[in-house]
C-alpha cells in the first residue's frame, strides 16, 4: 500500500485508481467521508447559520401544513389557511421537548419563541394578524405549498406514497372523508357526485401537505440542534455537520407518514399509519428529488419556452431546484423561493448578518447572499442524503473489498453526473467567492 | 424440525431480530407453513445501524414490519437457487439482488455469514448487515 | 446680466484652479457652488425673459476694440436663452456627477467651468468676432479635458482629432465672417447689421458654404463627423455630456443664427441639399448605432443621427420646424446627457461597455436597477416615445418639415423607428436577460451618481407632458426668424405649417 499523503486518507488510495470523473475532487472528498461542500470554517459558519434561519420558519411551515391537511382540508374558500390555530402552534413536536419520541433538539416542543415574536410584531409592528397577512409581513407559506406541489406533480420518485394515492383503498378512504366533510352541504355533495375526481385530487394534495408537514416536523429540530451544537463549539467541521444529518436521517427513517383528517372532532384516516409509510422512503427521498433537484421552471428567473425545448421533455430531467437555481434573480423574482429567502432573512443569527454586511452590497443584497448560503447548505444536506443512501444501500467507506469500493465509487459518480449540466452550482460552491 | 422463529430464538445471535419480529407482529406469519426464505441480520448487523434507528422503528410497528418484510422472500431458496435467479421480489415488494461468485455470497450490500439453514417452513441465510429498500 | 452667466464660471474656474493645496472634495464643493449659482441665475433670467418679444433681450454693450469692430456685446432671444439654461444645467450635472478621484482636481473642475463660461459666451455674443472668440475659447478646455482625463490610451489621438477638426471649423467660420463684413461693406461685426442681399449669389453661396462646413463639423454632419465617436468615447462621461449636450448645439445654433439669419435668400437655394444631408446624417447615425457593440459609441452615433433632424428642420425653415429645431436642441441635450451619464455609471460599475458582456442589469438587487430603469427612460425619450420631451421636439420637426421636404422627412421618420431598434438592442442586452453569476458583484450605485440622472429624467418627463414650458421661450423667435425666408421662399406658394395650425389639426374636430 502506498503511503497516504493526507491525514484523512481517501479510501481509494492504494485500492482504486483516482477517479476520472469531471468532479473527481468532489468524489474523492465524498469517498473520504466529506461533503460536496468543501470543509472550511467559513462554509460551516454559513450553513449552520442558515439552518437556524431556515428552521424557524420551518417550524411554522410544518405546523401550518398539518393544520391545512388535517383541519382546512377541502375548504372551498380557504382564506384563513395560513392562520393555524393555537392548538397547532402549541402542538408538541415529536422530536423536541420532554415529550419527544426521540429527542433531537433539547429545546421546547412548542412553536419556537423567535417565531412567535415575529408573528406578533413582524417587520411593521404590532397589529392584527390579518393586517400582517395582507401586508405580507408574515411567514410565507407559499414556498411550502410550492414544495408540496412539486412533490405532487413530479410523482414517480420512489417510495410507495404516490402509488397509494391511486389505489382503490385510498379512493375509498378519501371519499369517506370527503362525504363527511361536506355533510349537510348538498351542493358540494352533488358536485362530488358529478365530478368524483375533483375533490379526490384536492384530497391527494392535502395528503401531500401532510406528508411534507411530517417531513419538516423532523427537520426543524434537527437544524435547531445543529445550531445549538455549533454555538456550543461541538460542531467543528462541515463533515461533522453532514454526519449529524446522516445520523438524523437514520434515526428517524422509520417515522410513519400518514394523513389524518379531523372533521367535527372525528378522525378520518385517509392514509393510516398502518400502511407502513416511512419518513425516509415516502417523504425525505421524494422531497429531495422534487425540491432540491427538479421543481419547475419559475417565471421571473428566466424565460422558458417549452416549444423551443428549453424545458426538458421528461419530468425526471427537470433541473430547477435549489441545487441548480440561479440565485441572483431568484432572490428578487417574487416567486416562492424568494419568499423563503424573505422568511429566512428575519431569523438570521447575528454572526451571519455581520458576515453579509462585510460582503458585496452589504445589507442591500442580503437576500441574495443568504440565498447562496442556502444553496451551499442544501449541497451539504444533499451530501448527507447521498452518504446516507450509500450507508444504507452500499458499503462502508473503509470497506477492504475493492469491488465494494468500486460500487461506492460508481454510486458517487452516478450522483454527481446530475451536476454535470451547466446550470448546476456544484462548481460555484467549491469557491468561496461565489456569494 | 423447528420453524424459522424457533431457530432464530434458539441460535441466540438474533435477539434484536426476534424482538423486532415480535413487536412488528410477524411471529405468527413466520410460524405459518410458508415456505419462506428469510435473510436474517444478526445482532451485530443491527448494531451497525446508526443510533436511534431501531428505537424509532420499534415505536412504529407497521414501519418496522415493512423493513422486516424486505428480508423475506416467499418460497424456499437455497444459495444455489439464488445464484441462479440473481434477484427476487421481497414480501415488502422491492427486489433483492444477489451476488454469488468465487465463493462469495452477498445479498444486496450484506454478506451472508451462514447460508442454507433449513427450517420446517423455510430456509434462513444469516446476514452481517440490515438490508434496506432502494 | 448675461455677463454673469459667462464670468461667474470663469471666476469659479480661476478660483478652483488656483486654490492652493485643497482636497478634491472641497474643490468640488466650490465648483459646484459656482455651477449652482449659474443654474439659479439662468432660472432667474428665464423668469425675466419676455417670450412674446422676438428680439434680443438683456442686451449689454461695452465698446472694446472699435477699429476692428470688436465690441463686448451680449443679448439673448428665444433661440439662445434655452441653450444657455441648458448649458448651465449640464455644467452643474457634469461637476456634480463626478466625485473626482484622479489627479489635479483643481485643473479638472476649473476647465469644466471655463468650458461652461466659454459656451455661455458664444450663445450670448452679439458680435461676430466676439462669438468667434468664445467659440475658440472653449476649444482648449475641451481638448485638455479629453486629453488629460480621457478613458483609454486612444485619448491623445481622439483629442488631437477633435482639436484639428474644430480648429478648421473655427477658421472657416472666421473666414466667412470676415468675408461677409468686408464684402458687404458694413464694417460692423454686430449681429443683424450685415446685409447679404446686395452680394452676388455666387459670393453668398461660397460664404454660406464655408459657414455650413464650419458648423457642420461641429454639429457634426455626415461626412464631417469622424472626429465625434472617438472624442465622445474617449471623453469621461461628464465631458461627453458637455460635448454632446452643449458643444454640438453650438454648431446647430451657429447654423440657425448665421446660416439662416445672414443668408435668408440663399438659404432657400441650398435648403433641399441641406435637408438631404440632414436625412442622410439621420440615417447614417441610426444605422451606425445599430452596428455598434459599445454602448457609449452607440449613444455617440445616436447623437449624430438626432442632429440630422435639426438640419432638416433648419432647411425647411417654417415657423413650426424652426421651433422644432430649437426644442430638439434642448431635448437632445437633456437626453444625451442622461444617456452618457448612465452609460458612464454602467461602465464605472460593471467595468465594460461591451454589449456582448453586459447583461441583466435590471436585477433588482445584484444589478443596477435604478440605473437600468432610467436608461430605459432615456432610450424611450431618445426614440421619441410620446409623453417624453424627445417626442415633442421630433414631432414638431417632422410636422414642420413635411410640407417642404416630404421625402427627407419620411426618411427621418424611418430613423425615429431605427432609434427604437438600437435602443431596444441596447436595453435588451444591457438591462434584461440573465445576470452573470461569475462577474456580477458590482459596487453599489451611490446617490451622487443617481441624482443627476433623476434630475434629468424629471425634466425630460415634465417637459414631455407640458411641452409648452419649453416651447414658449422660442415661439416668437422662430416666427421672427422665418419672416425673411418666407419672402424669399414665397414661390413655394404653400401655406406653411405653424404651431397653431398643427394644434388645430390635432383638435378632436
Amino acid at each position: 500500500m502506498t503511503t497516504a499523503t493526507t491525514t484523512a486518507a481517501p479510501s481509494y488510495r492504494g485500492v482504486l485508481p483516482p477517479s476520472q470523473h469531471e468532479f473527481a475532487e468532489v468524489i474523492h472528498r465524498l469517498e473520504a467521508g466529506g461533503a460536496m461542500l468543501p470543509d472550511s470554517p467559513e462554509n460551516l459558519m454559513q450553513i449552520i447559520g442558515i439552518y437556524k434561519a431556515y428552521a424557524v420558519p420551518m417550524d411554522f411551515y410544518w405546523r401550518d401544513l398539518l393544520y391545512m391537511a388535517e383541519q382546512v382540508f377541502l375548504e372551498p374558500l380557504p382564506f384563513f389557511k395560513y392562520f393555524p390555530t393555537q392548538e397547532y402552534l402549541d402542538r408538541h413536536n415529536h422530536y423536541a421537548g420532554d415529550t419527544a419520541d426521540l429527542r433531537i433538539w433539547r429545546g421546547p416542543a412548542t412553536a419556537h419563541p423567535e417565531l412567535l415574536a415575529f408573528m406578533a410584531k413582524g417587520e411593521t409592528g404590532k397589529m392584527p394578524k390579518l393586517l400582517h397577512h395582507l401586508w405580507h409581513d408574515r411567514i410565507n407559506m407559499e414556498f411550502a405549498e410550492e414544495c408540496m406541489r412539486a412533490m405532487l406533480w413530479h410523482q414517480g420518485m420512489g417510495g410507495r406514497f404516490n402509488d397509494y394515492l391511486d389505489s382503490d383503498e385510498y379512493r375509498e378512504n378519501a371519499n369517506r372523508a370527503i362525504r363527511a366533510y361536506f355533510k349537510g352541504n348538498p351542493a358540494m355533495l352533488a358536485l362530488h357526485k358529478l365530478f368524483p375526481e375533483m375533490f379526490l385530487e384536492q384530497c391527494r394534495q392535502a395528503s401531500y401537505l401532510a406528508n411534507l408537514g411530517l417531513f419538516w416536523e423532523v427537520m426543524a429540530p434537527v437544524f435547531f440542534e445543529m445550531s445549538d451544537l455549533f454555538d456550543e463549539g461541538n460542531l467543528r467541521t462541515v463533515p461533522e455537520a453532514m454526519n449529524f444529518l446522516v445520523n438524523g436521517i437514520f434515526a428517524i427513517a422509520g417515522r410513519p407518514i400518514y394523513h389524518h383528517v379531523y372533521i367535527r372532532g372525528e378522525c378520518y384516516e385517509v392514509i393510516p399509519k398502518s400502511k407502513g409509510f416511512t419518513w425516509l422512503y415516502e417523504a425525505a427521498l421524494p422531497y429531495v428529488e422534487a425540491v432540491f433537484y427538479r421543481t419547475s421552471p419559475f417565471r421571473g428567473t428566466k424565460s422558458y419556452n417549452a416549444q423551443a425545448r428549453q424545458v426538458p421533455e421528461d419530468q425526471k430531467d427537470f433541473h430547477y431546484g435549489i441545487l441548480y437555481a440561479d440565485v441572483f434573480p431568484v432572490g428578487t423574482a417574487g416567486i416562492p423561493p424568494t419568499l423563503l429567502m424573505q422568511d429566512m432573512y428575519h431569523f438570521l443569527p447575528p454572526y451571519l448578518v455581520e458576515y453579509y454586511s462585510r460582503h458585496c452590497k452589504g445589507k442591500d443584497d442580503m437576500l441574495i447572499q443568504l440565498g447562496i448560503t442556502f444553496q451551499r447548505s442544501m449541497y451539504c444536506v444533499t451530501s448527507a442524503v447521498i452518504q446516507a443512501l450509500r450507508t444504507a444501500l452500499l458499503y462502508p467507506l473503509d470497506d477492504p473489498n475493492p469491488r465494494h469500493l468500486q460500487a461506492n465509487r460508481a454510486f458517487f459518480e452516478m450522483q454527481l453526473d446530475r451536476f454535470k449540466r451547466p446550470e448546476a452550482r456544484l462548481r460555484n460552491i467549491q469557491n468561496q467567492d461565489y456569494r | 424440525m423447528p420453524d424459522i422463529v424457533d431457530i432464530a430464538v434458539g441460535a441466540g445471535a438474533f435477539k434484536t431480530l426476534v424482538t423486532a419480529v415480535q413487536v412488528a407482529g410477524l411471529v405468527d406469519t413466520l410460524k405459518s407453513p410458508g415456505p419462506f426464505t428469510v435473510f436474517a441480520p444478526n445482532d451485530d448487523a443491527f448494531a451497525k445501524l446508526p443510533p436511534g434507528t431501531i428505537p424509532t422503528l420499534v415505536q412504529n410497528p407497521p414501519q418496522l414490519a415493512r423493513i422486516l418484510c424486505f428480508h423475506v422472500v416467499p418460497g424456499r431458496y437455497t444459495q444455489a437457487d439464488l445464484a441462479k435467479v440473481g434477484s427476487l421480489d421481497s414480501v415488502e415488494g422491492a427486489p433483492i439482488p444477489f451476488y454469488c461468485e468465487d465463493g462469495v455470497f452477498e445479498v444486496k450490500n450484506a454478506t451472508v455469514l451462514a447460508a442454507d439453514i433449513e427450517a420446517d417452513n423455510g430456509i434462513i441465510h444469516v446476514l452481517d448487515r440490515v438490508i434496506l429498500m432502494g | 446680466m448675461l455677463s454673469v452667466l459667462i464670468w461667474l464660471p470663469v471666476v469659479g474656474a480661476l478660483l478652483v484652479g488656483l486654490w492652493p493645496g485643497a482636497c478634491a472634495a472641497r474643490l468640488r464643493s466650490i465648483a459646484l457652488a459656482f455651477a449652482t449659482a449659474g443654474v439659479l441665475w439662468s432660472a432667474w433670467l428665464l423668469r425675466q425673459f419676455d417670450p412674446t418679444q422676438p428680439g434680443m433681450q438683456f442686451v449689454e454693450f461695452i465698446p472694446w476694440i472699435a477699429p476692428v469692430g470688436l465690441h463686448y456685446s451680449l443679448g439673448a432671444d428665444g433661440l439662445s436663452l434655452p441653450l444657455m439654461a441648458l448649458n448651465s444645467l449640464l455644467i452643474w450635472i457634469a461637476i456634480y456627477s463626478n466625485a473626482y478621484s484622479g489627479e489635479r482636481p483643481g485643473l479638472y473642475y476649473g476647465l469644466l467651468l471655463l468650458a461652461g463660461g466659454g459656451m455661455a459666451g458664444a450663445f450670448a455674443a452679439q458680435n461676430l468676432l466676439l462669438f468667434f472668440l468664445f467659440y475658440e475659447l472653449e476649444l482648449l478646455p475641451f481638448y485638455l479635458l479629453i486629453f488629460l482625463w480621457g478613458c483609454s490610451d486612444k485619448r491623445g489621438y481622439a483629442a488631437m482629432k477633435f482639436l484639428i477638426y474644430t480648429a478648421v471649423s473655427g477658421f472657416l467660420i472666421l473666414g466667412a465672417f470676415l468675408g461677409l463684413v468686408l464684402l458687404d461693406g458694413s464694417s460692423s461685426f454686430a449681429y443683424g447689421e450685415q446685409s447679404t442681399a446686395a452680394l452676388p449669389l455666387i459670393t453668398q453661396l461660397i460664404l454660406l458654404t464655408m459657414l455650413l462646413i464650419g458648423f457642420g463639423i461641429k454639429i457634426p454632419l455626415v461626412p464631417l463627423h469622424t472626429w465625434l465617436p472617438d472624442a465622445y468615447c474617449e471623453a469621461s462621461p461628464p465631458v461627453a455630456i458637455l460635448l454632446g449636450g452643449v458643444l454640438a448645439k453650438l454648431g446647430a445654433y451657429g447654423l440657425l443664427r448665421f446660416g439662416l439669419g445672414l443668408f435668408p435668400e440663399t438659404w432657400a437655394l441650398v435648403a433641399p441639399g441641406l435637408a438631404t444631408i440632414g436625412a442622410v446624417t439621420a440615417v447614417y447615425g441610426a444605422l451606425s448605432a445599430i452596428a455598434q457593440r459599445d454602448i457609449k459609441r452607440m449613444v455617440a452615433y445616436s447623437s449624430i443621427g438626432h442632429m440630422g433632424y435639426i438640419l432638416l428642420a433648419a432647411a425647411a425653415a417654417t415657423p413650426l420646424s424652426l421651433l422644432g429645431a430649437m426644442l430638439q436642441m434642448v431635448s437632445h441635450g437633456l437626453i444625451l446627457a442622461i444617456l452618457f451619464h448612465l452609460v458612464g455609471v454602467v461602465e464605472a460599475k460593471v467595468g465594460t461597455r461591451d454589449l456582448d458582456v453586459l447583461n441583466g442589469l435590471m436585477n433588482p438587487i445584484r444589478g443596477l436597477p435604478m440605473v437600468s430603469a432610467l436608461l430605459v427612460l432615456g432610450g424611450m425619450a431618445s426614440a421619441g416615445i410620446p409623453g417624453l420631451v424627445g417626442f415633442v421636439a421630433e414631432f414638431l420637426v417632422l410636422q414642420g418639415s413635411f410640407a417642404a421636404f416630404p421625402v427627407q422627412t419620411i426618411l427621418c421618420v424611418v430613423c425615429s423607428g431605427l432609434t427604437a431598434v438600437y435602443f431596444v438592442i441596447l436595453l435588451n442586452r444591457t438591462c434584461f436577460g440573465r445576470l452573470d453569476n461569475a462577474t456580477a458583484y458590482y459596487p453599489p450605485v451611490r446617490w451622487i451618481e443617481r441624482t443627476p440622472a433623476l434630475i434629468l429624467a424629471g425634466i425630460i418627463l415634465v417637459l414631455g407632458i407640458q411641452p409648452d414650458w419649453l416651447s414658449r421661450w422660442s415661439e416668437a423667435t422662430a416666427q421672427a426668424m422665418v419672416t425673411p425666408i418666407q419672402s424669399a421662399a414665397s414661390q413655394l406658394k404653400k401655406p406653411l405649417p405653424s404651431l397653431r395650425a398643427a394644434a388645430t389639426s390635432f383638435s378632436p374636430n
